[in-house]
């Protein structure tokens, strides 16, 4: 047998070790290098199932409002309050025409006061106008009338229908707990909607006669026009007479509307997103028919959003470019910390000050002499959008301050040198190199600004004024001097008021979904924005 | 060359025949017992200084012995650092003392143009990047802008390779162009004085030959001051020379003379290599 060259080797122990193996220092069975990496890859974990988790029980718990908006759609046209809102709405534009002349009357005393005309003396110079708007107003009478006994209808056939699906709960929960015999003892009576809905539907010719003497006496009433007193007002009046041959052409098409209406028509999927995601009404508790649109709270988030970002994007991108580029040292060392400091004092505090100060100076200010000519001024309403998109703003600077900072710090000194050297003064270099050269890191620090101010609750919710309605546009400027709510002030309003569980409570969770997705999306644009800009400065 | 030499640097350095002679040449910038402080720290002793007008000189030294601290002060760009101070001295140019109270450091600058180590083209087009002197002075009219594009661009020797994309960015043409567009750039507004702070040491051989190259045909119509780390660099480029240790003047004449006949022995030594 030849000899084994390789059995010293396996042997012994090389003289000199060549040491480049693991050292032995174990954690359960890691190095120090693996446990280190263990605990923040762990970190990063949790924070992303977190996430994860947040978004699940946003959509399970948000999902099922749509299928319950549904049903509760199902159920204002299965029991006929479809039908009598039709006939409202009709109603409800004759009032709005009736608010026309009003407004017509009221342009006149005004006129009339400032040709120092005295009270006694106006009202009779309007009183054939007066005669007039009064036979106007009354012609709806029958109408009014009819609503109201049908509303009566309708609301009885779905208290009935509620009431008998409430039984079917209890049962169920009696059956389930085991409990037969006083399961045994709630009836259910399951509406016949078909034969229900006769006492609406029945009535349609009875309203088609109310509804033709109606037009006869509308279109009697405008054929001669009074003459008023202003003569500049006249046209208006022409205006009025139009207005009314427009609404008296409506009635063939709402006839035919109702005459059509079909109180099983199925209620489609799609109904029950847009009328979320485009309605215009958020009215909960109603004894008529809950409404869940998000529009007016959506409304009101924007408007605020937009006066906080049109007074902080000024203030934080100015601070920020002056502090970076302007103020000296000393400077510096003040400012900067005072303004990262507001991030700090609580909301809840924000939101006292502005109610017991910032709401009331402004309403001061607005009923000062000199600046009667501001649209909307001198305006009553101590807390409305002006007032909480103030206090945002100063939520917003400390965001947008710090981040553009950040954004205008990392332009590379260079190209402010260069600017220099080419002779350029300071204000030139800053308008020209510095801005251009930071934009997009200053867009995204509005746009994370924007997210922290869409998403702000305490401030909203005391100082907003809280009122569900979209505010009036046709006014201009002063629907921010109105109060709103918004998104972030009704979930936090509302939910420890609501069924858990029921419609109005998922409603809650699909607008918290919404601005979930805001605060994405926002997120989202900031960082792809902030990517692009650190490619192009290279 | 035959002649034995008085040093060892002098095999080393061929000193060109494009220099520009000493005769008829005119004082420009006079620098006299100038004293420059960082703070409290002292970067700048007693300074005294002749720079002739349309030549090169060529500002050599160890690094931090203060060549971009004097040169900085020629167009107060020390002025964007905050407690710099001039304590004693003066530094006239034509005459005119730069730090006067009367002087708008603005208008220096437009007289006294820089190029910088590092290029550092504006993120524009490169057309952008030349006019961006004239649109800060106001100039508004496209023929002129167009105009001065073109001449720039031919002084820096660039046209030819950009003139097909002048509107594209400035950031991606390569490092000796865009150092070269930073030389249009300054050009581009007609100053006197061009500074340049080591001006090849982030560019390959190829890129500083050709910015060498352009250093010899600016001369004719700018007075060049060149810090350089290379000393064949300042052996080729310059007409004058000034070696600076510790943030003193330490010798100063033709470059000829400083490489070959240098009269400090820490000037020998510097040349010749041995520390530095
Ligand atoms: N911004 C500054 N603040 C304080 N000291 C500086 C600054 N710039 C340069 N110095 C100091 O001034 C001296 C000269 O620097 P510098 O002129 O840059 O030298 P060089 O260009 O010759 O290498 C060095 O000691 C350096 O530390
Ligand atoms: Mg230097």
């Amino acid at each position: 047998m030849p000899p084994d060259i390789n059995t010293a080797a396996d042997t012994g122990e090389p003289s000199s070790k060549f040491a480049i193996q693991k050292k032995r220092t174990r954690l359960f069975g890691l190095t120090l290098d693996e446990t280190i990496r263990v605990f923040f890859g762990g970190n990063a974990l949790v924070a992303v199932i977190v996430l994860a988790l947040i978004t699940f029980f946003l959509f399970r718990e948000g999902s099922q409002f749509f299928g319950q908006n549904r049903d509760s759609l199902r159920t204002y046209r299965l029991a006929g309050l479809e039908y009598v809102d039709i006939i409202r709405q009709q109603e409800e534009d004759h009032t709005a025409l009736t608010r026309y002349l009003f407004d017509i009357r009221l342009k006149a005393v005004v006129q009339l006061t400032e040709q120092g005309i005295d009270a006694a003396e106006i009202n009779r110079r309007l009183a054939a106008f007066d005669a007039f708007s009064e036979r106007y107003s009354d012609t709806i009478v029958p109408i009014r009338g009819l609503v109201f006994e049908l509303t009566e209808v309708a609301t009885d056939i779905k208290t009935r229908y509620n009431e008998n699906e409430d039984y079917k709960v209890a049962r169920k929960n009696f059956l389930a707990a085991g409990m037969k015999a006083e399961a045994d003892e709630i009836t259910i009576k399951d509406l016949d909607f078909a034969k229900e809905i006769v006492a609406i539907t029945g009535t349609v010719s009875a309203y088609e006669q109310i509804n033709n003497e109606y037009a006869d006496a509308l279109k009697a009433s405008v054929t001669v026009l009074p003459t008023l007193p202003v003569a500049s007002l006249q046209p208006r009046l022409e205006r009025f007479r139009e207005l009314t041959r427009e609404y008296l052409a409506t009635f063939p098409g709402r006839l035919a509307t109702l005459k059509a209406w079909d109180n099983n028509a199925p209620v489609k999927w799609t109904e029950a997103f847009t009328q979320f995601i485009f309605g215009t009404r958020w009215l909960t508790a109603s004894f008529w028919q809950d409404w869940y649109g998000i529009i007016p709270l959506f409304v009101g988030s924007l408007m605020i959003s937009c006066i906080a970002l049109f007074i902080a994007v000024p203030l934080g991108v100015g601070a920020a470019i002056y502090v970076n580029q302007i103020a000296s040292p000393m400077e510096q060392r003040l400012i900067k910390p005072a303004i990262e400091f507001i991030s700090a004092i609580p909301s809840v505090v924000l939101g006292f000050f502005g109610i017991a100060v910032l709401g009331q100076a402004l309403r001061a200010l607005s009923q000062w002499e000199a600046l009667s000519w501001v649209p909307g001024f001198p305006y009553s309403e101590r807390l409305n959008a002006l007032t909480a998109g103030c206090l945002l703003a100063l939520i917003a600077v400390p965001t947008i301050f710090t981040l553009a900072e950040d954004a205008i710090n990392n332009v590379p000194r260079a190209f402010k040198e260069a600017s220099f050297a080419l002779g350029a003064s300071r204000m030139q270099t800053i308008v020209r190199i510095i801005v251009p050269a930071s934009l997009s890191g200053i867009v995204s620090a509005v746009l994370l600004g924007l997210g922290r101010v869409m998403g702000e609750t305490m401030v909203v919710l005391l100082c907003a004024g809280n009122r569900i309605a979209i505010p009036d546009f046709t006014a201009g400027f002063t629907a921010f001097l109105q109060p709103v709510h918004t998104m972030t002030g009704i979930i936090a309003q509302e939910m420890g008021e609501v069924v858990r569980g029921g419609i109005h409570y998922r409603a809650l969770f699909v607008v918290g979904l919404v601005l979930f997705f805001i605060a994405l999306l926002l997120n989202f644009l900031a960082q792809k924005i902030v990517r692009k800009y650190r490619i192009s400065i290279g | 060359m035959d002649t034995p030499s008085a040093t060892p640097a002098s095999r080393t350095f061929n000193v060109p025949a494009t220099a520009t002679s000493a005769e008829g040449a005119q004082t420009l910038i006079e620098i006299d017992n100038f004293d420059f402080y960082y703070g409290a720290k002292q970067a700048l002793f007693d300074i005294n200084i002749r720079i002739a007008d349309k030549r090169v000189t060529a500002f050599i030294g160890p690094s931090g012995c203060g060549k971009s601290t004097l040169l900085r002060c020629l167009n107060r760009m020390n002025d964007l650092i905050d407690g710099t101070s001039v304590k004693r001295g003066s530094v006239k140019i034509r005459s005119i003392d730069i730090n006067g109270r009367d002087v708008d450091s603005i208008e220096l600058r437009k007289r006294v143009g820089m190029v910088f180590q590092k290029s550092n083209p504006f993120p524009k087009s490169i057309y952008e990047n030349i006019i961006y002197g004239l649109r800060i002075q106001g100039v508004k009219s496209k023929s002129r802008l167009d105009e001065v594009v073109e001449k720039s661009l031919r002084g820096a020797a660039l046209w030819d390779e950009v003139k097909d994309r002048l509107h594209e960015s400035g950031l991606g043409l390569s490092g000796g162009q865009q150092q070269r567009l930073c030389i249009a750039r300054t050009i581009a507004v007609e100053p006197e004085v061009i500074l340049m702070d080591e001006p090849c040491s982030a560019l390959d051989p190829i890129a500083t030959a050709k910015v060498e190259e352009l250093i010899h045909e600016l001369k004719k119509q700018y007075t060049i001051i060149i810090v350089t780390h290379s000393m064949q660099q300042a052996a080729r480029c310059s007409d004058q020379t000034a070696f600076f240790y510790m943030g003193k003047l330490i010798e100063f004449g033709e470059t000829r003379d400083i490489f070959m006949n240098p009269k400090n022995p820490q000037t020998e030594a510097y040349v010749s290599g041995r520390f530095g």
